[in-house]
């Protein structure tokens, strides 16, 4: 943990040194925001770059860092004239955060020339190596981040994710995040009274309504993951090794792992959701435990033997 | 921690400046920071230094000092140092530095470090009601940017098996991150987290991306969409209740009112019946027949495993 503080602190000051150099002075103020600083903190750094320059370590040897008046000042430390390069991550997040937000159709002009001078300077071979694609419906998206943003009362038409059916609700949206491969918008939910979180995907329709919310002083982090309640309909399944992917993309618990397989707990306010699962694995899955499951297959399977051994309806 | 800082400072500058390899003993004895350590407590000063070194994205290299290759010095070029500078306005770092509190990576804000070294940006933007999590354990997807970036094969287990492959690109699709690369038996898609021991090759630009190489093409948009099964065209049935629900996934125009019916190009049949099945009994499978027997035959497999 002190080594990521000491690695934080050495990046801000080989940033800052090549910034101050370049405009040969430079405000105290504009460092502190530009670099966010505190004048503590600035001064502790510049004293630290005051000691610091070539073997021998006399005065002619050492760099020069001082606030002067307003002003900060560094001085006989051409080695530090170009920032280091970014790291990996460094390089690769703002590429990717950049790509992300235009992806979703957030971006502005100024952000897409952004990321394409990165890329040019980062990947001079291949202009098209990396690649982020977190595309939702944008022009949903923009409705929710604005009526988010100026806190305007929207109502929505929701399909839940575990009950098959629809409702209407009035929503106040505090915020509106992308995580796992899904856009959600998290808000306080009218019709329920309390906080909820939304998959964007599954509005139908969304109408902004002509009254503002006032949104909590701090929201709290959105609880994506699925909070299993008492009334949940609970199934005990045994998936092959092939079938394993289904760990990573539903809210399961392992209950025990074996060579051949994984047992897991699936809950669920609605059977039709573990029994579509079963539906998709075919001979993947055992179902063990879970008479209501059990019996939503065995109707949907009706229905569709049905749909398919008679052949289309016109 | 007020030591540690100004003895890497003095370290770097000494590299960047020797014209030739700095031995460690040469470092012990010329910079300061070192001097007074006994020979144990030096050795481990100057791992953990170097390491700082790397983290800051400093490219340290080892050279030989001699022919026979005996004994090695340390040296930073500065060419390799210093950040080629993309020439960002200051609306453009403004509009990054937006994006970078936006978006996380690796559970971080992605890249916000960066952005310092690209000159910082002023304070002031408010709070955005927006943002991004785009997940991935951060070491392994900065190791395979980084060979990505520099033409350097890796080694790695995938699945059980090892591979070595020819890193091409990069892309974030539906909450994970795969790799394009290719392998002896040509261009593969990986995906990143369930890539398991990495190794990233020593010497950078050991191969060519093709010309006009785009990692979007070698992505395909649907997961039926890439496989080598026969390509058929299916012909597909929504019901009036979910036909919006499957034009926004198949990113089309959903009907007025009523069901939608549409034409897909399939090449992996078990990805399409897994995704049909998904809707329950509100999809069917019209045509080819072939296809409508295999959706019945999973569905009495499901059917089976119920016992």
């Amino acid at each position: 943990m002190s080594s990521d503080r000491t690695a934080g602190r050495l990046s801000r000051i080989l940033a800052l040194i090549p910034y101050v150099l370049a405009k040969d002075g430079a405000k105290v103020s504009e460092i502190i925001e530009r670099f966010d600083y505190t004048e503590e903190d600035l001064t502790r750094d510049l004293n630290t770059v005051f000691f610091c320059g070539l073997p021998g370590y006399t005065p002619g040897d050492l760099m020069e860092a001082y606030i002067d008046g307003d002003e900060v000042i560094i001085d006989a430390a051409d080695y530090f004239a170009k920032a280091p390069r970014l790291t990996p991550m460094e390089a690769l997040g703002l590429m990717a955060a950049g790509m992300a937000i235009i992806g979703s159709g957030q971006g502005s002009p100024d952000l897409k020339t952004a990321v394409d001078k990165l890329t040019k300077a980062l990947l001079p071979d291949a202009g098209s190596a990396i690649d982020v694609d977190v595309s939702g419906d944008s022009e949903n998206l923009s409705i929710l981040k604005s009526a988010a943003a100026d806190q305007q009362v929207i109502r929505i038409r929701y399909r839940s994710m575990g009950r098959e059916t629809e409702t209407v609700r009035e929503i106040e949206p505090w915020a509106v995040v992308s995580t796992l491969g899904n856009w959600y918008v998290q808000a306080f939910c009218r019709l329920v009274g309390g906080e909820r979180v939304f998959r964007v995907d599954r509005i139908r329709d969304l109408e902004v309504l002509d009254e503002r919310f006032q949104r909590p002083e701090a929201p709290t982090e959105p609880e994506i993951a699925y909070t299993p309640s008492e009334e949940d309909v609970v199934a005990r399944i045994r998936l092959e090794t092939s079938a394993r992917w289904v760990l990573d993309y539903y809210p399961v618990d392992v209950v025990k792992e074996t060579k051949t397989g994984t047992e897991i707990r699936f809950s669920s306010p609605d059977a039709e959701i573990p029994a579509r699962l079963l539906l998709r694995l075919g001979g993947q899955a055992r179902l063990l435990d879970g008479e209501e499951v059990r019996a939503r297959v065995t109707a949907i399977a009706g229905a569709l033997r049905e749909r398919y051994t008679t052949g289309r309806e016109t | 921690m007020q030591n540690v800082v100004e003895r890497v400072i003095n370290l770097l500058i000494y590299l960047l400046e020797s014209p030739e390899p700095a031995s460690a003993a040469d470092i012990r004895h010329t910079v300061a920071g070192y001097g007074q350590e006994s020979d144990e407590a030096f050795h481990r000063m100057f791992e953990r230094d170097k390491d700082l070194l790397k983290r800051l994205g400093v490219p340290l290299e080892m050279k030989a000092l001699d022919t026979w290759e005996i004994d090695f010095g340390y040296t930073v070029d500065p060419t390799k140092y210093a950040l080629p500078d993309p020439g960002l306005t200051e609306p453009e770092r403004v509009a990054l530095s937006v994006a970078a509190r936006m978006v996380r990576l690796g559970g971080a804000n992605a890249g916000l470090g960066g952005l310092l070294k690209l000159g910082g940006v002023e304070r002031g933007t408010g709070i955005e009601p927006l943002g991004a999590d785009l997940g991935a354990e951060a070491s392994v997807l900065g190791d395979l940017f980084l060979a990505v970036t520099e033409r350097r094969k890796v080694d790695f287990t995938y699945a059980g098996v090892s591979r070595t492959v020819e890193p091409y690109g990069m892309a974030h699709r539906r909450g994970h991150w795969y790799l394009v690369g290719r392998t002896g038996a040509g261009e593969r898609v990986f995906r990143v987290d369930r890539i398991t021991d990495l190794e990233v090759g020593r010497d950078a630009d050991v191969f060519q991306r093709p010309k006009r190489f785009q990692v979007k093409k070698a992505m395909s948009t649907n997961p039926w969409e890439a496989g080598s099964d026969e390509v058929v065209t299916a012909s597909v049935r929504f019901d009036e209740g979910l036909a919006w629900w499957a034009a926004r996934t198949l990113d089309v125009e959903p009907p007025r009112t009523g069901p939608m019916e549409v034409e897909l190009t399939v090449a992996n049949w078990d990805a399409f019946i897994g995704w049909i099945l998904g809707f329950g009994s509100d999809a069917e499978v019209l045509a080819p027949p072939e296809l409508r027997d295999a959706v019945l035959d999973r569905v009495e497999a499901a059917v089976s495993g119920l016992s």
